[in-house]
């Protein structure tokens, strides 16, 4: 099963590759590196802060498009060429085509990711060059606020993994997965909002279809580690744990939900 | 070549636009160009995890629009500034990045000085105080507002103090225990100063404390013989000589700074130097 799914993982990213988006993504990155430093010159007093702040909401914007782009596009696709039909005859599982459809993916992520941190390295040091802020440049906690970014596009691909496998065309995988990104990116404040003071206003079937619908929705919100690498604020080990797992169950469970869906589908 | 025709009548178009069209976004009105700001906790969830740049973009729409009108007031042209509408887009981005730097600085230049909005900026800057906890600016701003716009030495106090534990800075120490002793809080003024000059390591700062430490308490002693003075002859005494010669107090307290202790009309005690050294 490995020396297949190896091999369909190498075979995907190669098609990856071939359709150019590395070259999008490099492109974006050479762009940020001129014009992040500019930008962060308007600040009166941190343009450290500021050139980071813009360096990594850039880089959650790249992966956002990138995962949009290749997860919505994936298993729909492969079906309407007649990819799958071609792929499956060989002694190749349905789940084995699946897992490395989503490894293959979750590689070219986090190569961008390792690219976006290299510039986000350079525009940082950049920046910093003529007005060094009052506090040190945490690079480490910068490469987690992207290795965080990277997860969290491995869970937003779950998702569209997930729709993808039950789709026949490209709306369903692209509106529902950037609606659950938008809806999971804000449904932490939705909660924490109802729950206060707000929520007293509120009846109490809306407070817990609210409630319902906050527990179901992927918590984007968890890998949200910018303000921490901005103003170098410390990251408990909670923070780093909870993610993790919560990360692996879920995909986890996006992923079992797509085998099973995808197991059950005719193909053409 | 009626298509070619066509598209280079459209580019010569576009070229003729492009000057009275710039214009025209230069000339909007403020409300416009401000634009308005939706309700912070909309906004917080709408950002996603985005706020920190919103934030940013936020404040920078203000900044712009704040250099436009210096920009108009250089050149005599009176426009009525849009000061609510730069407050509240100010407040709305404390809430998105509490710990946007720029966002406190700005608001303490252009908000205290030219509108007098004091407690507004306050409210501001205590939010930013509580989430930049490193920061000794913002407690210095508040404290600052306090005492020298509001004349509140006793909210000023507590500030001031927040300020120089956070920095070590001399200065902030010396208007910290300054305020509490206006504020007649000259007991909390010597706690303060006390636990400065054990933390001090540098001789020049610790002197500077011990020296303002001993004001401090020449007039605690002043203070508390005049309590008892009045206690027993139910009026202030009219100086401190009075204290001595009644035996209140041993000799007259010195002034480390070179001044003389004496009664305001209110009965407090002052002194000729107002705690500050002759280059201070």
């Amino acid at each position: 099963m490995y020396r297949s799914l190896f091999a369909l993982i190498a075979s995907n990213l190669r098609m990856i590759l071939r359709d150019r988006i590395l070259h999008g993504v490099a492109g974006v990155a050479l762009v940020m590196l001129f014009l992040v430093p500019a930008f962060s010159s308007f600040s009166m007093r941190q343009m450290q802060e500021v050139s980071v702040t813009l360096s990594l909401s850039t880089n959650s914007l790249m992966l956002l498009v990138v995962t949009l782009l290749l997860a919505t596009s994936s298993i729909w696709r492969d079906v309407e060429r007649r990819y799958t039909s071609s792929v499956l005859t060989l002694p190749i599982s349905r789940v084995t085509y699946l897992l490395a459809k989503y490894c293959s993916i979750a590689i070219f992520i986090a190569l961008c990711g390792i690219i976006l941190l290299v510039i986000t390295a350079l525009v940082v040091k950049i920046s910093t060059l003529q007005y060094p802020s009052d506090l040190p440049i945490a690079w480490g906690t910068i490469a987690l606020a992207i290795a965080a970014d990277v997860v969290k596009c491995y869970l937003l691909t779950g998702v569209a993994i997930l729709l993808s496998a039950v789709s026949t065309s490209f709306f369903l995988p692209f509106f529902g997965s950037l609606a659950i990104y938008l809806a999971g990116s804000a449904s932490q404040e939705v909660f924490e909002y109802v729950t206060g003071q707000f929520g007293k206003d509120l009846s109490e079937v809306s407070v817990t279809l609210i409630k319902g619908v906050y527990y179901l929705l992927p918590n984007f919100s968890a890998f949200n580690f910018k303000v921490h690498a901005v103003y170098v604020l410390p990251v408990t080990a909670e923070a780093l744990l909870f993610p993790a797992v919560y990360f692996l169950t879920y995909t986890s469970i996006l992923l079992g939900l797509a085998i099973w869906a995808f197991n059950r589908r005719e193909l053409p | 070549m009626q298509l070619r025709l066509l598209f280079i009548l459209f580019v010569a178009g576009y070229l003729f636009l492009l000057q009275p069209f710039s214009l025209y976004m230069q000339q909007r009105p403020v409300a416009v160009k401000l634009g308005y700001t939706p309700h912070p906790q909309i906004l917080k969830i709408s950002a996603a995890d985005h706020n920190l740049v919103v934030a940013e973009a936020m404040l920078l729409n203000v900044l712009f629009y704040y250099g436009t009108l210096i920009e108009n007031f250089q050149e005599n042209i009176i426009v009525r500034p849009e000061y609510l509408n730069m407050y509240q887009t100010l407040q709305a981005a404390s809430i998105l990045d509490p710990y946007n730097q720029d966002n406190y600085y700005f608001a303490q230049a252009a908000f205290t000085w030219e509108l007098g909005r004091v407690e507004e900026v306050n409210a501001l800057l205590k939010r930013g105080a509580e989430s930049r906890t490193w920061d000794p600016w913002l407690p210095f701003y508040i404290g600052f507002n306090y005492a020298y716009f509001l004349k509140d030495f006793q909210a000023a106090a507590p500030y001031m103090k927040m300020a120089a534990e956070r920095s070590g800075n001399p200065l902030f120490t010396r208007l910290a225990a300054r305020y509490f002793y206006e504020s007649e809080n000259t007991d909390l003024g010597l706690l303060f100063l006390n636990t400065m000059i054990d933390q001090a390591k540098d001789k020049t700062v610790k002197l500077t404390y011990t020296i303002r430490r001993d004001a401090l308490v020449a007039i605690k002693r002043i203070e508390s013989a005049a309590e008892k003075f009045k206690a027993e002859f139910g009026v202030m005494p009219e100086t401190i000589a009075v204290l001595v010669a009644k035996g209140y107090l041993d000799e007259a307290p010195v002034d480390p700074y070179g001044g003389e202790f004496y009664f305001d009309e209110a009965g407090r005690t002052r002194t000729t130097s107002k705690l500050a050294a002759p280059d201070m």
